[in-house]
Protein backbone atom coordinates (compact mmCIF):
# COMPACT_ATOMS: atom_id res chain seq x y z
CA UNK A 1 0.00 0.00 0.00
CA UNK A 2 0.99 3.52 -0.61
CA UNK A 3 4.25 4.92 -3.00
CA UNK A 4 6.28 1.74 -2.22
CA UNK A 5 5.27 0.20 -5.63
CA UNK A 6 5.57 3.22 -7.73
CA UNK A 7 7.79 3.02 -10.43
CA UNK A 8 7.18 5.70 -13.17
CA UNK A 9 5.50 9.40 -12.87
CA UNK A 10 4.40 11.41 -15.38
CA UNK A 11 3.58 14.92 -15.66
CA UNK A 12 1.31 15.38 -18.55
CA UNK A 13 0.59 19.24 -19.53
CA UNK A 14 -2.89 18.33 -21.13
CA UNK A 15 -6.25 16.36 -20.36
CA UNK A 16 -5.46 14.63 -23.68
CA UNK A 17 -2.34 13.50 -22.74
CA UNK A 18 -3.16 12.15 -19.44
CA UNK A 19 -5.77 9.86 -21.09
CA UNK A 20 -3.39 8.87 -23.68
CA UNK A 21 -1.03 7.91 -21.08
CA UNK A 22 -3.93 6.11 -18.83
CA UNK A 23 -4.97 4.25 -21.65
CA UNK A 24 -1.45 3.30 -22.82
CA UNK A 25 -0.33 2.02 -19.42
CA UNK A 26 -3.92 0.22 -18.31
CA UNK A 27 -4.80 -1.04 -14.76
CA UNK A 28 -1.02 -0.39 -13.55
CA UNK A 29 -2.06 3.58 -13.56
CA UNK A 30 -3.76 6.09 -12.06
CA UNK A 31 -4.48 9.38 -11.93
CA UNK A 32 -3.00 11.80 -9.32
CA UNK A 33 -4.40 14.93 -8.05
CA UNK A 34 -3.20 15.75 -4.47
CA UNK A 35 -1.83 12.35 -3.85
CA UNK A 36 -2.50 11.94 -0.60
CA UNK A 37 -5.27 9.00 -0.97
CA UNK A 38 -2.58 7.02 -3.38
CA UNK A 39 0.30 7.36 -0.42
CA UNK A 40 -2.17 5.66 2.01
CA UNK A 41 -3.94 3.49 -0.15
CA UNK A 42 -2.46 3.04 -3.58
CA UNK A 43 -2.60 -1.13 -4.34
CA UNK A 44 0.37 -3.18 -4.83
CA UNK A 45 -0.77 -3.10 -8.45
CA UNK A 46 -0.07 0.65 -9.29
CA UNK A 47 3.33 1.35 -10.51
CA UNK A 48 2.53 4.59 -12.57
CA UNK A 49 1.46 7.83 -11.81
CA UNK A 50 0.22 10.41 -14.07
CA UNK A 51 0.06 13.51 -12.00
CA UNK A 52 -2.36 15.93 -13.15
CA UNK A 53 -0.71 18.85 -11.51
CA UNK A 54 0.63 20.48 -14.66
CA UNK A 55 -3.06 20.16 -16.26
CA UNK A 56 -5.06 23.40 -16.16
CA UNK A 57 -8.15 21.80 -14.33
CA UNK A 58 -7.56 24.52 -11.21
CA UNK A 59 -9.97 27.33 -10.62
CA UNK A 60 -13.78 28.41 -9.19
CA UNK A 61 -15.72 30.64 -11.71
CA UNK A 62 -19.21 31.12 -11.50
CA UNK A 63 -21.56 32.12 -14.51
CA UNK A 64 -25.25 32.01 -14.90
CA UNK A 65 -25.42 28.31 -14.96
CA UNK A 66 -23.93 28.09 -11.47
CA UNK A 67 -20.17 27.39 -10.32
CA UNK A 68 -17.44 25.56 -11.87
CA UNK A 69 -14.66 24.20 -9.66
CA UNK A 70 -11.91 22.67 -11.85
CA UNK A 71 -10.62 18.97 -10.58
CA UNK A 72 -7.24 20.27 -9.44
CA UNK A 73 -8.94 22.76 -7.25
CA UNK A 74 -7.60 22.10 -3.50
CA UNK A 75 -10.07 22.25 -0.81
CA UNK A 76 -8.05 25.31 1.00
CA UNK A 77 -8.26 27.07 -2.31
CA UNK A 78 -12.02 26.67 -2.44
CA UNK A 79 -12.31 27.58 1.69
CA UNK A 80 -10.56 31.03 0.56
CA UNK A 81 -12.98 31.68 -2.52
CA UNK A 82 -15.25 34.42 -2.67
CA UNK A 83 -17.73 32.29 -4.90
CA UNK A 84 -17.91 29.57 -2.40
CA UNK A 85 -18.63 31.90 0.19
CA UNK A 86 -21.53 33.34 -1.14
CA UNK A 87 -22.76 30.18 -2.69
CA UNK A 88 -25.28 28.50 -0.47
CA UNK A 89 -24.53 30.89 2.66
CA UNK A 90 -21.17 29.37 2.41
CA UNK A 91 -22.84 25.85 3.16
CA UNK A 92 -19.85 23.84 1.30
CA UNK A 93 -17.28 26.10 2.41
CA UNK A 94 -18.20 25.01 6.24
CA UNK A 95 -18.41 21.51 4.95
CA UNK A 96 -15.16 21.54 3.90
CA UNK A 97 -13.80 23.81 6.82
CA UNK A 98 -14.56 20.64 8.96
CA UNK A 99 -12.80 17.81 6.59
CA UNK A 100 -9.32 16.88 8.46
CA UNK A 101 -6.81 20.08 8.94
CA UNK A 102 -5.26 22.20 6.68
CA UNK A 103 -2.18 20.40 5.98
CA UNK A 104 -4.20 17.96 4.52
CA UNK A 105 -6.52 20.03 2.75
CA UNK A 106 -3.78 22.20 0.99
CA UNK A 107 -2.94 18.93 -0.93
CA UNK A 108 -6.35 17.21 -0.82
CA UNK A 109 -8.39 18.27 -4.71
CA UNK A 110 -11.64 18.13 -5.37
CA UNK A 111 -11.22 15.58 -8.00
CA UNK A 112 -9.26 13.41 -6.04
CA UNK A 113 -11.48 13.19 -3.43
CA UNK A 114 -14.26 12.49 -5.98
CA UNK A 115 -12.31 10.14 -7.81
CA UNK A 116 -11.38 8.31 -4.72
CA UNK A 117 -15.09 8.09 -3.73
CA UNK A 118 -14.49 6.94 0.10
CA UNK A 119 -17.65 6.00 1.47
CA UNK A 120 -17.03 8.20 5.16
CA UNK A 121 -16.12 11.20 2.70
CA UNK A 122 -17.78 14.49 3.64
CA UNK A 123 -17.96 16.33 0.51
CA UNK A 124 -19.64 13.31 -1.36
CA UNK A 125 -23.07 13.53 0.72
CA UNK A 126 -23.00 17.61 0.78
CA UNK A 127 -22.08 17.81 -3.45
CA UNK A 128 -25.25 15.26 -3.61
CA UNK A 129 -27.23 17.73 -1.91
CA UNK A 130 -26.05 20.57 -3.55
CA UNK A 131 -27.30 18.37 -7.13
CA UNK A 132 -23.61 18.53 -8.34
CA UNK A 133 -22.96 17.36 -11.55
CA UNK A 134 -19.33 16.57 -13.21
CA UNK A 135 -17.51 16.59 -16.68
CA UNK A 136 -15.50 13.78 -17.40
CA UNK A 137 -13.45 12.93 -19.92
CA UNK A 138 -12.97 9.76 -21.41
CA UNK A 139 -11.31 9.93 -25.12
CA UNK A 140 -14.73 12.49 -25.15
CA UNK A 141 -15.89 15.15 -22.38
CA UNK A 142 -19.49 14.45 -21.23
CA UNK A 143 -21.63 15.87 -18.06
CA UNK A 144 -23.50 13.83 -15.93
CA UNK A 145 -24.62 14.10 -12.16
CA UNK A 146 -22.37 12.77 -9.24
CA UNK A 147 -24.90 10.28 -8.79
CA UNK A 148 -24.57 9.01 -11.82
CA UNK A 149 -20.92 8.76 -12.10
CA UNK A 150 -20.85 6.62 -8.80
CA UNK A 151 -23.52 4.22 -10.20
CA UNK A 152 -21.83 4.21 -14.05
CA UNK A 153 -18.17 3.53 -12.62
CA UNK A 154 -19.15 0.81 -10.45
CA UNK A 155 -20.68 -0.73 -13.63
CA UNK A 156 -18.04 0.20 -16.08
CA UNK A 157 -14.42 1.91 -16.18
CA UNK A 158 -12.12 4.88 -15.76
CA UNK A 159 -12.46 8.51 -16.54
CA UNK A 160 -10.86 11.57 -15.60
CA UNK A 161 -12.67 14.28 -13.77
CA UNK A 162 -12.06 17.92 -15.31
CA UNK A 163 -14.77 19.53 -13.22
CA UNK A 164 -17.25 20.02 -10.93
CA UNK A 165 -20.82 22.16 -11.48
CA UNK A 166 -22.82 23.58 -8.92
CA UNK A 167 -26.37 24.74 -10.11
CA UNK A 168 -28.08 27.93 -9.04
CA UNK A 169 -29.56 27.47 -5.34
CA UNK A 170 -33.16 27.77 -5.52
CA UNK A 171 -34.57 30.55 -3.56
CA UNK A 172 -34.80 30.69 -0.09
CA UNK A 173 -32.72 27.19 -0.23
CA UNK A 174 -30.28 26.20 2.38
CA UNK A 175 -28.18 23.32 3.78
CA UNK A 176 -26.97 21.61 7.07
CA UNK A 177 -24.74 19.39 7.95
CA UNK A 178 -23.41 16.87 10.19
CA UNK A 179 -20.26 14.38 10.48
CA UNK A 180 -20.98 12.57 13.69
CA UNK A 181 -17.40 10.87 15.02
CA UNK A 182 -16.12 9.55 17.63
CA UNK A 183 -13.17 11.48 17.72
CA UNK A 184 -11.68 14.72 16.20
CA UNK A 185 -8.85 12.82 14.16
CA UNK A 186 -11.19 9.84 13.44
CA UNK A 187 -13.27 10.22 10.21
CA UNK A 188 -17.05 10.36 10.97
CA UNK A 189 -19.29 6.99 11.43
CA UNK A 190 -21.95 8.72 9.96
CA UNK A 191 -22.87 11.70 8.13
CA UNK A 192 -25.85 13.63 7.12
CA UNK A 193 -26.15 16.54 4.15
CA UNK A 194 -29.64 18.23 4.32
CA UNK A 195 -31.11 20.82 1.77
CA UNK A 196 -34.71 22.38 1.55
CA UNK A 197 -36.48 25.76 1.61
CA UNK A 198 -39.69 26.57 3.20
CA UNK A 199 -41.82 28.83 0.47
CA UNK A 200 -45.42 29.82 1.30
CA UNK A 201 -45.07 27.68 4.58
CA UNK A 202 -44.39 24.23 2.41
CA UNK A 203 -41.58 22.80 1.94
CA UNK A 204 -39.55 23.03 -1.27
CA UNK A 205 -36.75 21.30 -3.57
CA UNK A 206 -36.04 19.16 -0.61
CA UNK A 207 -32.54 16.60 -0.97
CA UNK A 208 -31.06 14.41 1.63
CA UNK A 209 -27.99 12.04 1.97
CA UNK A 210 -26.91 10.44 4.15
CA UNK A 211 -23.08 8.65 3.97
CA UNK A 212 -20.64 6.41 5.84
CA UNK A 213 -23.25 3.87 6.72
CA UNK A 214 -20.53 2.56 5.69
CA UNK A 215 -21.50 2.75 2.41
CA UNK A 216 -21.10 5.48 -0.02
CA UNK A 217 -23.49 8.81 0.43
CA UNK A 218 -26.35 8.09 -1.56
CA UNK A 219 -29.99 10.38 -1.65
CA UNK A 220 -32.54 8.96 -0.32
CA UNK A 221 -35.25 10.42 -2.60
CA UNK A 222 -38.07 8.70 -1.16
CA UNK A 223 -37.98 10.61 1.89
CA UNK A 224 -37.11 13.78 0.63
CA UNK A 225 -40.44 13.00 -1.65
CA UNK A 226 -42.69 12.44 2.10
CA UNK A 227 -41.85 15.97 2.81
CA UNK A 228 -42.22 18.28 -0.28
CA UNK A 229 -45.41 20.59 -0.29
CA UNK A 230 -46.03 19.85 3.08
CA UNK A 231 -46.25 22.49 5.97
CA UNK A 232 -43.19 21.85 7.87
CA UNK A 233 -43.71 20.09 11.28
CA UNK A 234 -42.25 18.45 14.10
CA UNK A 235 -44.46 15.59 12.94
CA UNK A 236 -43.22 15.75 9.53
CA UNK A 237 -39.76 15.99 10.71
CA UNK A 238 -40.03 12.72 12.93
CA UNK A 239 -41.98 10.83 10.08
CA UNK A 240 -39.33 11.49 7.62
CA UNK A 241 -36.04 11.02 10.09
CA UNK A 242 -37.81 7.49 10.70
CA UNK A 243 -38.30 6.50 6.78
CA UNK A 244 -34.63 8.00 6.46
CA UNK A 245 -33.74 5.55 9.35
CA UNK A 246 -35.11 2.43 7.67
CA UNK A 247 -33.96 3.65 3.94
CA UNK A 248 -30.40 3.74 4.73
CA UNK A 249 -28.00 0.59 3.82
CA UNK A 250 -27.15 0.20 7.26
CA UNK A 251 -24.28 -2.05 8.07
CA UNK A 252 -21.86 -3.07 11.27
CA UNK A 253 -18.13 -1.96 10.98
CA UNK A 254 -15.58 -1.49 13.40
CA UNK A 255 -16.97 2.26 14.20
CA UNK A 256 -20.68 1.69 14.29
CA UNK A 257 -23.01 -1.12 14.16
CA UNK A 258 -26.05 -0.99 12.17
CA UNK A 259 -28.66 -0.63 14.32
CA UNK A 260 -26.71 2.23 15.96
CA UNK A 261 -26.73 4.13 12.63
CA UNK A 262 -30.00 3.85 11.98
CA UNK A 263 -31.00 5.35 15.50
CA UNK A 264 -28.11 7.77 14.61
CA UNK A 265 -29.73 8.89 10.69
CA UNK A 266 -32.99 9.32 13.09
CA UNK A 267 -31.50 11.72 14.86
CA UNK A 268 -29.49 13.41 12.80
CA UNK A 269 -31.62 14.07 9.59
CA UNK A 270 -34.68 15.70 12.32
CA UNK A 271 -31.62 17.87 13.27
CA UNK A 272 -30.54 18.65 10.15
CA UNK A 273 -34.15 19.42 8.98
CA UNK A 274 -35.03 21.15 11.76
CA UNK A 275 -32.26 23.93 11.05
CA UNK A 276 -33.69 24.00 7.15
CA UNK A 277 -36.47 24.50 7.96
CA UNK A 278 -36.49 26.67 11.31
CA UNK A 279 -38.17 24.75 13.87
CA UNK A 280 -36.56 24.67 16.97
CA UNK A 281 -36.16 21.24 18.96
CA UNK A 282 -39.86 20.78 20.23
CA UNK A 283 -42.10 22.77 18.26
CA UNK A 284 -42.46 25.23 15.36
CA UNK A 285 -40.79 28.33 15.80
CA UNK B 1 14.49 10.48 -12.40
CA UNK B 2 15.81 13.92 -11.58
CA UNK B 3 14.20 16.82 -10.02
CA UNK B 4 14.87 20.37 -9.60
CA UNK B 5 13.42 23.08 -6.42
CA UNK B 6 13.78 25.79 -4.81
CA UNK B 7 14.32 24.94 -1.23
CA UNK B 8 14.94 27.42 1.48
CA UNK B 9 15.56 29.79 -1.26
CA UNK B 10 18.35 27.77 -2.77
CA UNK B 11 18.11 25.93 -5.62
CA UNK B 12 18.79 22.12 -5.54
CA UNK B 13 18.71 19.21 -7.93
CA UNK B 14 18.46 15.46 -6.41
CA UNK B 15 18.24 11.94 -7.94
CA UNK B 16 14.93 10.42 -6.55
CA UNK B 17 13.05 7.13 -6.97
CA UNK B 18 9.74 7.19 -7.95
CA UNK B 19 8.46 5.86 -5.16
CA UNK B 20 10.00 8.05 -2.85
CA UNK B 21 7.92 10.47 -0.62
CA UNK B 22 9.34 14.38 -0.42
CA UNK B 23 10.18 13.52 3.61
CA UNK B 24 12.39 10.83 2.48
CA UNK B 25 14.16 12.80 0.05
CA UNK B 26 14.41 15.62 2.53
CA UNK B 27 15.33 14.06 5.36
CA UNK B 28 18.12 12.54 2.70
CA UNK B 29 19.58 15.53 1.73
CA UNK B 30 20.22 16.80 5.55
CA UNK B 31 16.71 18.59 6.02
CA UNK B 32 16.42 16.61 9.17
CA UNK B 33 14.34 19.48 10.68
CA UNK B 34 11.63 17.84 9.10
CA UNK B 35 10.58 14.96 11.61
CA UNK B 36 9.16 11.63 10.94
CA UNK B 37 6.17 10.62 13.05
CA UNK B 38 3.21 8.85 11.28
CA UNK B 39 3.91 8.77 7.83
CA UNK B 40 0.35 8.23 7.34
CA UNK B 41 -0.60 12.60 7.29
CA UNK B 42 -1.96 12.32 10.96
CA UNK B 43 0.93 14.16 13.44
CA UNK B 44 1.93 17.01 11.29
CA UNK B 45 5.66 16.54 12.30
CA UNK B 46 6.78 16.23 8.74
CA UNK B 47 5.37 19.86 7.57
CA UNK B 48 6.72 22.24 5.11
CA UNK B 49 5.91 24.84 3.09
CA UNK B 50 5.20 23.13 -0.39
CA UNK B 51 4.14 26.03 -2.96
CA UNK B 52 3.68 28.72 -0.20
CA UNK B 53 1.07 26.27 1.56
CA UNK B 54 1.73 24.25 5.12
CA UNK B 55 1.70 20.52 3.86
CA UNK B 56 2.42 16.32 5.27
CA UNK B 57 5.88 16.25 3.30
CA UNK B 58 5.09 12.10 3.96
CA UNK B 59 1.87 12.61 1.48
CA UNK B 60 3.55 14.29 -0.65
CA UNK B 61 5.09 12.35 -3.57
CA UNK B 62 8.80 13.59 -4.48
CA UNK B 63 8.08 13.74 -7.84
CA UNK B 64 5.74 16.15 -7.16
CA UNK B 65 8.73 18.83 -5.55
CA UNK B 66 9.75 19.07 -9.63
CA UNK B 67 9.36 22.83 -9.93
CA UNK B 68 8.35 23.78 -6.75
CA UNK B 69 9.50 26.12 -3.66
CA UNK B 70 9.17 24.37 -0.10
CA UNK B 71 10.57 25.96 3.22
CA UNK B 72 11.54 24.13 6.25
CA UNK B 73 12.33 25.19 9.39
CA UNK B 74 16.31 25.07 8.77
CA UNK B 75 14.98 27.85 6.35
CA UNK B 76 13.44 30.10 9.25
CA UNK B 77 15.73 32.84 10.66
CA UNK B 78 19.11 34.30 9.56
CA UNK B 79 22.66 33.14 10.43
CA UNK B 80 22.47 32.91 14.37
CA UNK B 81 19.14 34.96 14.28
CA UNK B 82 15.90 32.94 14.80
CA UNK B 83 12.80 33.96 13.72
CA UNK B 84 10.13 35.68 15.34
CA UNK B 85 8.15 32.29 15.89
CA UNK B 86 11.10 30.22 16.72
CA UNK B 87 11.98 33.30 19.66
CA UNK B 88 8.44 33.32 21.09
CA UNK B 89 8.13 29.57 21.47
CA UNK B 90 11.33 29.73 23.01
CA UNK B 91 9.90 32.48 25.70
CA UNK B 92 6.33 31.24 26.08
CA UNK B 93 7.61 27.93 26.86
CA UNK B 94 6.22 26.22 23.30
CA UNK B 95 8.97 23.73 23.49
CA UNK B 96 9.28 20.61 25.34
CA UNK B 97 10.79 17.20 23.38
CA UNK B 98 10.54 19.55 20.74
CA UNK B 99 9.42 16.86 18.36
CA UNK B 100 6.64 18.55 16.99
CA UNK B 101 8.15 21.93 17.02
CA UNK B 102 9.29 22.28 13.17
CA UNK B 103 5.77 20.97 11.98
CA UNK B 104 4.07 23.12 14.51
CA UNK B 105 6.69 26.28 13.36
CA UNK B 106 5.86 25.53 9.69
CA UNK B 107 1.91 25.56 10.12
CA UNK B 108 2.05 28.71 12.27
CA UNK B 109 4.53 30.69 9.67
CA UNK B 110 2.12 29.19 6.63
CA UNK B 111 -1.03 31.03 8.84
CA UNK B 112 0.83 34.54 9.60
CA UNK B 113 2.37 34.44 6.35
CA UNK B 114 -1.69 34.87 4.42
CA UNK B 115 -2.77 36.69 7.86
CA UNK B 116 -0.66 38.48 10.11
CA UNK B 117 -3.37 39.20 12.96
CA UNK B 118 -5.48 35.60 13.36
CA UNK B 119 -7.52 35.05 15.97
CA UNK B 120 -7.05 32.28 18.29
CA UNK B 121 -9.84 29.91 16.46
CA UNK B 122 -7.78 30.59 13.46
CA UNK B 123 -4.64 29.99 15.37
CA UNK B 124 -6.13 26.95 16.08
CA UNK B 125 -7.55 25.38 13.17
CA UNK B 126 -3.85 26.21 11.16
CA UNK B 127 -2.35 23.79 14.11
CA UNK B 128 -5.14 21.48 14.08
CA UNK B 129 -3.27 18.83 12.11
CA UNK B 130 0.12 19.17 14.11
CA UNK B 131 -0.23 16.81 17.16
CA UNK B 132 1.74 17.48 20.78
CA UNK B 133 1.64 15.14 23.27
CA UNK B 134 3.66 17.30 25.53
CA UNK B 135 2.32 20.81 26.11
CA UNK B 136 -1.59 20.75 25.78
CA UNK B 137 -1.00 23.57 23.32
CA UNK B 138 -1.83 26.18 25.22
CA UNK B 139 1.72 27.67 25.52
CA UNK B 140 2.08 26.98 21.36
CA UNK B 141 -0.84 29.14 20.65
CA UNK B 142 0.12 32.02 23.32
CA UNK B 143 3.80 31.65 21.11
CA UNK B 144 2.13 32.00 17.99
CA UNK B 145 0.17 35.39 19.23
CA UNK B 146 2.93 36.59 20.34
CA UNK B 147 4.78 35.92 17.29
CA UNK B 148 2.47 37.41 15.61
CA UNK B 149 2.52 40.75 17.32
CA UNK B 150 5.83 40.97 16.91
CA UNK B 151 6.22 40.74 13.60
CA UNK B 152 3.33 43.18 13.05
CA UNK B 153 4.96 45.89 15.15
CA UNK B 154 8.50 45.26 13.10
CA UNK B 155 10.05 44.42 16.65
CA UNK B 156 12.35 41.25 16.01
Amino acid sequence: MGFDQVEIVLRPTSIEEAWTQLMERGDAARFMGGGIDLALFAPRSVKTLIDLADVPLSGIDEDSSGLRIGATTTMTEAIESPQLSSYAKGFLRDVLRQVAAPLQRNLATFGGTLASGHPWSDVVPALLILDAELTIYDGSERRLSLESFYGERAASGRSLIRAIHLPPIPEGGRGAFVSFTRTAFDVGMLNVACFGSVADRRWASVRIAVGGTPGLGTRLRSVETLLTDQAPSEEGISQAAEAASAAIDARDDRRASASYRRKLTARLVARCLREIGGLSKGGAR
Amino acid sequence: MTISFSINGERRTVRIEAHESLLDVLRREGFVGVKVGCHTGDCGACAVLFNGRAVNSCLVLAAKADGAEILTVEGLGTGDRLHPLQEAFLDEGGVQCGYCTPGMIISAYGLLSRNPNPTEEEIREAISGNLCRCTGYVKQIRAIQTAAERMRSGDE
